[in-house]
């Protein structure tokens, strides 16, 4: 048994937790054209790239991220470069979660911008643990999808929202959103967002030590369920 | 027996580790290809992939069917096909053909139609820049230029400006 949950964490850990952050930062930067429904394919903006700088600060500060566990001379060489490449992976799927919900151009863009970056910095001097940050990433992320798929893509709308009318009326002149996306956009964003947090899932370590499995169920928390996937340094040697 | 078990245990983690590695290095590379080609469709996708494993091969039969529409004169017909045969724009030999109907088609006795000769150069271009070691020519008995440079020359003079555009003694030219 021990055996079967071993060769299961074994495989959370080294491939399919590598594969999810891949598969965000494939999806982040996609978008469907509104007109020719073609793909875009938007790497992700300087903007973005900073965020997820200071948003991996955050996952340190947090101890959602333990780089001792990741990376550590003890640990064969092996063991380390995937850890690296999943930990390059993690910053550039956080960088394209970015890209998923920052406007395009525009007004917007800058002020969405401004927001990331304000919150990120300010999340700087708080404290947080793994549990409140995947939290607060949860709302962050929930809050600018929401903004750009749901409320901001009606500004695009070709007959025109209320709102639409009304934001084109008060800001006569200045670009406020950026070019037009297909509805497909959205849902891949989505997806990309949904994968984006169950994958914080499988990286972050608990916020209290769980002394087994069976503990970690009866908590019911999916953060607490994923201690056995987060690596240690007794797991990585061969 | 436990001895056996461990190294077991071992070598499926050693395993899992290597497939690990391995499959994030490809599928990173992927991404990355997939950014830098910019596809537009999961066909393009696919095409895309065709030439990258070198694999990819000009749809025969749509080629002949815009050959025949070329024979016709039905150049934009002929382009049609030509883009369905090679939509990757990469087979120097239809590039050729539809940087022929680009000048056919724009070819006039007394002016040339400037933009149609642009997009020809663009084609002929396309050409010279796949065929192998830049060169291409075309055994073809109903052509009057064989090569792409041939072809090249006549599209950029077609374009360019001078006095003997003037010259009355171009309306008896010829097309090629």
């Amino acid at each position: 048994m021990s055996n079967i949950a071993e060769r299961n964490r074994q495989l959370l850990h080294f491939i399919v937790l590598p594969t999810l952050l891949l598969t965000v930062v494939l999806l982040g930067g996609l978008r469907v054209d509104a007109h020719t429904k073609q793909f875009l394919f938007l790497p992700p903006p300087l903007v973005t790239l900073l965020s997820a700088a200071l948003l991996a600060v955050l996952f340190l500060r947090a101890g959602a991220l333990e780089l001792h566990r990741w990376l550590a001379i003890e640990q064969p060489l092996l063991v380390n470069a995937a850890h690296l490449l999943t930990l390059l992976a993690l910053f550039f799927a956080s960088a394209q979660a970015f890209n998923s919900v920052l406007p395009e151009q525009g007004l917007l863009h800058g002020m969405f911008s401004f927001l990331f970056l304000w919150t990120l910095w300010t999340n700087q001097f708080a404290a947080f643990d793994a549990r409140r940050l995947l939290r607060s990433l949860m709302v962050l992320f929930g809050t600018a999808f929401v903004l750009k798929h749901l409320l901001i893509s009606g500004l695009d709308s070709p007959k025109g929202s209320w709102l639409g009318r009304l934001t084109a009326t008060v800001l006569q002149g200045v670009s406020i959103t950026g070019p037009g996306f297909a509805p497909a956009t959205g849902y891949i964003s989505f997806v990309a967002l949904a994968i984006y947090v169950m994958a914080l899932m499988l990286v972050m370590p608990p916020p209290v030590e769980v002394s087994s499995s069976s503990e970690a169920l009866l908590l019911g928390d999916s953060v607490a369920r994923t201690d056995s996937l987060n690596p240690r340094p007794e797991d990585n040697q061969n | 027996m436990a001895c056996c078990f461990i190294i077991q245990v071992g070598m499926n983690k050693r395993v899992i580790q290597i497939t690990g590695l391995v499959w994030t290095i490809i599928y990173a590379l992927g991404i990355i290809w997939i950014y830098a080609t910019q596809p537009r469709s999961l066909k393009e996708v696919a095409t895309n992939t065709q030439l990258a494993a070198g694999v990819y091969e000009v749809n025969q039969e749509k080629f002949n069917n815009g050959l025949g529409l070329f024979r016709r004169d039905q150049f934009r017909a002929a382009r049609e096909e030509w883009a369905a045969a090679d939509p990757a724009q990469h087979d120097p030999r239809t590039q050729f053909y539809v940087a022929y109907s680009f000048y056919r088609e724009g070819w006039g006795r007394t002016y040339d139609d400037d933009q149609l000769f642009k997009e020809g150069l663009t084609a002929v271009n396309r050409a010279i820049e796949h065929a192998p070691g830049g060169s291409l020519t075309v055994d073809d008995p109903d052509l009057q230029m064989h090569t792409a440079t041939e072809l090249k020359v006549e599209l950029e003079e077609g374009t360019e400006r001078s006095w003997s555009d003037l010259n009355p003694m171009k309306l008896f030219r010829q097309r090629k």
